[in-house]
């Protein structure tokens, strides 16, 4: 497989008024998967279809090595593309489908059909290699066009939500399999999805955008633990925004003193960002802090939700081996289990 | 009814043989040994296999681009392809008196580009319809993402995924341009409508039993054409 590093340079889009991608830079290194994540219109899907040459930027550069293809037209760029839509084509066989990318590439047919069934066989459809597209399920309608994608080893695979059009179950199995051959032939990966689970799941780093523009990129741990804004904060994960007052640098929560991470006002009042897993609950005989609205059972798990006195709604995700004594109404003390929060203005 | 009465009225108005007050073929055996039969015929059918290949050579890829494109001029396109049906024919043929260079004027190759005029409002419908019901946007994104380029996008997926809009595209403008009658008259050409019409002055039953063998050639030859190509994609193998 030859695959190449991926760069974009300074890439601006506009469609009418709206700024697609602002300035956009992003760097894939060879044989690494990294996810664009983003709400709906934030430029991910403009960034893809700008290096599959689907859409032209109106300035910057791609690079594929140290190759620019910015004016390169997409069928001559060498990139394999998995579509959100079931984008196979009805008149061929699955075979035939896998196929077609070495079909353009004038590889004689015996090859080629010799390379579809290696490539049915890697996502374990070879025993469906003559069927017509209609007769498969949508997951692996997926498969082949994952196939498809990657018969004539392209120098980097594009996925555009391949999995937003399947059952949840699915969306799981087939996700890892993305995963196990992108690692296999080590093909450098661009997917964009807006399921943060998903990327977090199977990217080397995430990267998160907002308004044509990214917030952030790096892996899933960092993102989480060390958001770098309050937008990608609230992205990505659940967090708990709650009132607080910050004096020279540090809030106070819960009787508890946190350095803030990402300075708004220096003193006043502000908003602390936590996670649902840094909020502990306990109870307690005396009067409380808050009182527990809801207990959500989730396995090895619990989702508790509780109310301070001022009315702010928290969230904490605790083992539920500890949260048994905690019921609807139930008088709580909550405590902050970190030493840093990250604090917004509003 | 209206279609199957007259044609069935007309076959048995061509295979009576009035000497013996009784039935039989010899008019369509008279046409078939008629010496111009065959040159027509065969003229008739080069022309207008030459206007179905020009109709699909302009309109595949133009049509394809302008639902791609989203073009804010194909609503006007729309429009510009219905005028054949209100404009008159002898426009037409004025209009290409006027406007066709003399060496265009001086060969009957200039019928097949106005036949297509003519079958521009059926033939932008049938392929409309067809290209409207697919994919078009993904699908072309997924050939060109996989190397194919444009011509080999519309050749290899476009016109085999539309293929039953494509054959009622051929079947309309070909039997379009194989009974199109007026136009070739006021341009002064000959072919097989305009020979009919003039068999039909000595031998009207001949003429009927020539125009019924020219609608059944032709019902039989695209009847053969979808039947040698079916539907891969429904067919099912397994």
């Amino acid at each position: 497989m030859s695959s190449k590093s991926l760069t974009l340079r300074n890439i601006s889009k506009r469609f009418g008024n709206v700024n697609a991608l602002d300035n956009f830079n992003l760097e894939v290194g060879v044989g690494e998967l990294v996810a664009l994540l983003g709400p709906s219109g934030c430029g991910k899907t403009t960034a893809l279809r700008v290096v599959a040459g689907l859409e032209h930027q109106d300035s910057g550069s791609v690079l594929v090595g140290d190759l620019d293809i910015s004016q390169t037209p997409a069928h001559k760029r060498n990139m394999g593309m998995v579509f959100q839509a079931y984008s196979l084509f009805p008149n061929l066989t699955v075979e035939e489908n896998v196929a077609f990318g070495l079909q353009m590439r004038k590889v004689n047919k015996s090859l080629r059909l010799k390379r579809a069934h290696e490539l049915l066989d890697l996502v374990g459809l070879d025993s469906q290699s003559k069927r017509f597209t209609h007769e498969l399920s949508g997951g692996q309608q997926q498969r082949v066009a994952l196939a498809r994608a990657i018969a004539f080893e392209p120098e980097i695979l594009l996925l555009d939500e391949p999995l937003s059009a399947l059952d949840a179950q699915v969306r799981i199995n087939l996700r890892e399999e993305i995963r196990r051959l992108q690692l296999s032939l080590g093909t450098t990966t661009l997917f964009v999805t807006h399921d943060q689970e998903e990327a977090m799941a199977i990217s080397d780093r995430v990267g998160v955008m907002n308004n044509g523009v990214l917030e952030q990129i790096d892996t899933p741990d960092a993102l989480y633990n060390k958001p770098a804004s309050t937008f990608v904060a609230s992205f990505v994960g659940t967090m708990n925004r709650i009132p607080a007052h910050i004096t020279d640098g540090v809030v106070e929560i819960f009787g508890s003193k946190l350095v803030a991470l990402k300075r708004g006002n220096e003193s006043g009042k502000v908003y602390a960002l936590i996670r649902p897993e840094s909020i502990f609950v306990a109870t307690t005989t005396t009067q409380g802090n808050a009182k527990v609205l809801t207990r959500s059972f989730m396995g090895a798990s619990s989702n508790i939700i509780c109310q301070t006195a001022d009315g702010t709604i928290i969230q904490s995700l605790m083992t539920s081996a500890s949260t048994g004594d905690l019921h609807p109404g139930s008088s709580v003390q909550l405590r902050v289990l970190s030493s840093e929060a990250l604090v917004a203005n509003d | 009814m209206f279609v199957f009465i007259p044609m069935l009225s007309a076959f048995e108005f061509s295979i009576r043989t009035p000497a013996n007050d009784g039935y039989g073929w010899e008019h369509y055996l008279w046409a078939i040994r008629e010496e111009d039969f065959l040159h027509y015929i065969i003229r008739s059918g080069w022309l207008a296999a030459l206007t179905v290949v020009i109709t699909l050579v302009v309109l595949v890829p133009t049509m394809t681009w302008l639902h791609l494109s989203k073009s804010t001029i194909r609503p006007f396109v729309d429009g510009i392809s219905l005028l054949p049906l209100v404009i008159p024919v002898v426009a037409f043929a004025v209009g290409a008196q006027i406007t066709f260079p003399e060496f265009v004027q001086n060969t009957v190759l200039e019928l097949p580009f106005l036949y297509f005029v003519l079958a521009l409002p059926y033939a932008y419908r049938t392929l409309d319809i067809g290209l409207n019901s697919i994919p078009l946007k993904t699908l072309t994104e997924a050939a060109r993402s996989a190397g194919a380029n444009w011509w080999r996008t519309i050749a290899t997926v476009i016109i085999p995924v539309i293929k039953s809009a494509v054959i009622g595209t051929v079947a309309i403008t070909f039997a379009l341009s194989l009974g199109e009658y007026t136009l070739t008259v006021l341009l002064h050409w000959d072919t097989f409508p305009t020979w009919v019409t003039y068999v039909a002055q000595e031998n009207i039953l001949g003429a009927i039993a020539i125009s019924m063998m020219s609608l059944i050639i032709p019902f039989l030859v695209l009847t053969a054409v979808t039947l040698v190509a079916p539907d891969r994609s429904t067919q099912g193998r397994k």
